[in-house]
């Protein structure tokens, strides 16, 4: 068998020449395939060329005409009335079509969502300032001392309060150095510091059909120092993820008021809009709960 | 090659009609391709408009904070410059505004501006497919594709096009250098980056809307801030594209313009009439 096999390989020797014969036309005809062919002139019919140019000068026409109507019907009333359009389409079809949009957008990020899949932590050099970006005014801090976070929604039917002293005794803190992205488009590397959100849904766990969570400040202030309650939604399967905190410390310090003191949520696999600051109320419910930023225009789910 | 009319045959003597003799055409753009042209037209100028209202909300260049103003914006400040220069601008009302209400859909305007980007980037997306499907089906890709000989071309096709002022001027004879392909190299560049750089725009675009669950893809282009600062630069390779491109055109003629509605060119190469007639 070894011989024959050498004696196959000696015989093999001369033939590849052939081979490489071989290579260089599957080569030529690769290279043919490439190539730019001429493009062969056709003989037609003036009559028929003549209707098919009407007939595609007409689309064209009818398709400028559509891109218009379409652009008047979608850009916000103050762009059109910038460009002197008063009279504009301000539909509920139009909200519609746009949320439509959204929620396409929203469901490619909850397609993406995997709560095995961590997001990047980084390590203290590559830590950045994080501004406080406070819609509105920053609260008084005096609401800190008398401060409780109150659960609702959950299985045993009770609506439970526990104040900052309970969670940082009950739950084990977790660090982590992550990317907080605003839908602005700034981000900021920080130190987070805090209880997982899946561990109080282990400790109290929600009624069985419950899917959403709405996670509400009551001390948040608009603009002028008004109360403003702030409050969102956030889907239980996103609350679960590992790297989702019940914030109690930045940067090795327990939160300032500017962060959220004494509790804030960081979920970095959502906009830095959902990281609720100062919760004072977590509810579970079965259906998408209201959300601020959704009711001014922003999507809702907010994966990122 | 079948002629529908053919000049030496004999004249049919039941038609009433004269004779008309056929036009020669080339097909020259693929309906799909005509069609994914012109859409992209609609949904660039959107997602321009909203990209810069978008880019308003957290301008990537931005400076110490003007102690007069309190302007930080680098944008902002060419509309300041504009103000103050430009006959016609002194009394705009605002002047750190000028940018965003001449060049997008305007300031403070995040939410809308949102929303109509990503309308026009999934569109951009699908629009990308029915081109590929296009370029495919009409084989047109393969007139985009770069070639050894372009770099050379290139230069030439630009000496072309400096001296052609001053050639008029001097009322010299200026000729255009021949190439016997669809595209001369030049063309075939920018016929070729564009695509590419619509699927970079695409690629930078999903690694900033989605930089957790993509990070990997963010990380390719430096991360979070650097994909932000590609997909922004991105941006004006359209814009210089789309200027030559569109002054050329109506250069060039109306066969041009004409073939890319229509999709058929009378502009026939004859040695290619006779090579295929063979």
């Amino acid at each position: 068998m070894k011989r024959r096999a050498i004696h196959h390989k000696e015989k093999d020797t001369p033939s590849t020449n052939v081979e490489s014969e071989v290579k260089s036309v599957s080569v030529k005809k690769l290279r043919t395939f490439f190539r730019e062919r001429p493009l062969p002139p056709i003989e037609v019919a003036p009559p028929v060329l003549r209707y098919q140019s009407r007939r595609d000068f007409l689309i064209f026409g009818a398709g400028a005409l559509a891109s218009l109507a379409g652009a008047g019907f979608l850009l916000p009333r103050d762009t059109l009335s910038r460009l002197g359009l008063r009279r504009s389409v301000d539909s509920p079809q139009k909200e519609w079509f746009l949320n439509k949009a959204l929620r396409i957008d929203d469901d490619v990020a909850e397609a993406l969502y995997s709560v095995n899949r961590r997001v990047p932590t980084y390590t203290k050099s590559q830590i950045t300032p994080l501004k406080n970006n406070y819609n509105g005014t920053t609260p008084d801090p005096g609401y800190i001392p008398g401060w409780k976070l109150t659960l609702d929604g959950l299985a045993s039917g009770l609506s439970v309060s526990l104040d900052i002293g309970n969670l940082l005794t009950r739950f084990s803190a977790h660090e982590q150095i992550t990317r907080l992205v605003c839908v602005e488009g700034w981000s900021a590397i920080a130190w987070w510091a805090g209880l997982r959100f899946d561990d109080l849904l282990h400790a109290y766990p929600p009624m069985s059909q419950a899917k959403w969570a709405r996670v509400e400040s009551s001390v948040n202030l608009d603009a002028s120092g008004n109360p403003d309650p702030y409050f969102m939604s956030i889907d239980l399967a996103t609350a679960r993820h590992p790297q989702t905190l019940l914030a109690t410390h930045f940067n090795g310090q327990p939160l300032t008021v500017e962060h959220g003191a004494p509790l804030r949520l960081l979920v970095p696999v959502k906009l830095g809009l959902k990281n609720v600051k100062a919760i004072t109320r977590i509810t579970y419910v079965t259906e998408e709960p209201r959300d601020y930023w959704a009711e001014r225009g922003y999507s809702r789910y907010d994966g990122i | 090659m079948s002629h529908s009319t053919l000049p030496d045959c004999e004249p049919n003597f039941a038609s009433t009609l004269p004779e008309q003799p056929g036009v020669l055409v080339v097909r020259k753009h693929h309906f799909l391709v005509r069609l994914s042209h012109w859409l992209n037209v609609p949904i660039l100028l959107g997602l321009i408009l909203s990209g810069i209202s978008i880019y308003w909300a957290s301008p990537i260049y931005q400076h110490k904070p003007d102690p007069n103003t309190g302007n930080f914006d680098v944008a902002a400040d060419i509309g300041i410059w504009i103000c103050a220069h430009v006959p016609g601008q002194h009394h705009y009302s605002s002047p750190p505004d000028w940018i965003y209400n001449h060049m997008s859909l305007g300031p403070g305007m995040l939410a809308p501006a949102l929303r109509v980007h990503w309308l026009c980037a999934y569109s951009l997306m699908l629009n990308g497919m029915v081109y590929i499907a296009g370029l495919v089906m009409g084989g047109g890709w393969r007139s985009l594709l770069p070639r050894r000989t372009d770099l050379l071309d290139a230069l030439r096709m630009f000496r072309y096009y400096l001296g052609f002022p001053f050639a008029k001027l001097a009322r010299r004879k200026w000729p255009h250098p021949v190439f016997n392909t669809k595209y001369n190299a030049l063309q075939r560049a920018a016929y070729f980056s564009v695509p590419v750089a619509g699927l970079l725009s695409i690629a930078t675009g999903w690694a900033i809307h989605k930089p957790m669950q993509l990070h990997r893809l963010a990380a390719i282009f430096g991360g979070y801030t650097a994909s932000r600062v590609c997909h922004f630069w991105l941006m004006w390779v359209y814009i210089l594209f789309v200027v030559p491109h569109v002054i050329l055109v109506f250069a060039d003629g109306w066969d041009t313009l004409r073939s890319m509605i229509v999709g058929w060119s009378t502009r026939v190469k004859r040695s290619e009439t006779i090579a295929n007639e063979q």
